[in-house]
């Protein structure tokens, strides 16, 4: 694993939840990739992205989750994210991400919204 | 303008950490809303990465030269690297594809034009390539 992150996969309920903590870059990126391919994430209908607050997120990053929500639509999945910095909250709105992985103020809105 | 910093990054992604650092410390001594330290921040990191991967190709026989400096109105940032450059009438655009789904990439430029309120290529033939960005003090 990259020493710049630090991803980890988890269940609540049926909601697949991926947590992220560092650097969301383009090297990095790999990383949440690989946690998104991995089979029990790919294969359920509802996925949760956890920002830590200190999450770093550059360009070549953005570029990334687009990609997860990119092969999320073909499978119909349900990407929602939470714990973001207000930067990257705007950051998100800018490039028009929110559009396919809606963002949250709390765990709890995000889980109740799917 | 006041020249503050001048640091030499090595051509590697990541590089750019060390200047959003220091570029940190100095927009905190100039007073900027914690809101707009994170704009800088961002602003910095795709200059250099832009530098590193589009202006110095990966070649990490080449460096970024970064220098901040200020007036009472604003910060300067240049971002200066040694390659050819592009044309900037080239730089993607376009950013939601047709199904209305954002484009992979092409955010560096659009993101620095938008989070900083000055924001010019200067391209130097033989020379490199220089990004200069503004940021005012009152918004």
């Amino acid at each position: 694993m990259s020493k710049d992150i630090k991803v980890s996969t988890s269940h609540k309920g049926d909601i697949a939840v991926i947590s992220i903590q560092g650097d969301v870059t383009a090297v990095t990126g790999e990383v949440i990739g690989n946690a998104y391919g991995s089979n029990d994430i790919l294969n359920s209908p509802k996925i949760l992205l956890q920002f830590d607050k200190d999450c770093y997120i550059n360009s070549g990053g953005l570029a990334s989750l687009i990609d997860i929500a990119s092969e999320g639509r073909k499978k119909q999945q349900k990407i929602h994210a939470y714990g973001l910095s207000d930067h990257f909250q705007k950051i998100f709105h800018m490039v028009g991400l929110t559009r396919c992985i809606p963002i949250f103020t709390s765990e709890e809105a995000a889980m109740k919204d799917f | 303008m006041e020249q503050l910093l001048e640091l030499h990054l090595p051509n590697i992604l990541g590089a750019e950490k060390e200047a959003i650092k220091k570029a940190v410390i100095i927009a905190e001594k100039l007073g900027f809303a914690r809101d707009r330290i994170e704009d800088l921040k961002t602003a910095l990191a795709e200059a250099c990465i832009n530098a590193i991967e589009h202006g110095n190709k990966f070649d990490q026989n080449k460096k970024v030269r970064v220098t901040l400096a200020a007036n009472n109105k604003s910060l300067e940032v240049i971002v200066h690297d040694e390659g050819e450059g592009i044309d900037p009438k080239k730089i993607p655009t376009k950013r939601v594809r047709d199904d209305g789904f954002p484009c992979r990439r092409g955010y560096g430029v659009f993101l620095m034009s938008n989070l900083m309120n000055e924001f010019y290529f200067e391209k130097n033939p033989g020379k490199g390539n220089n990004v200069k960005m503004l940021m005012h003090l009152n918004g």
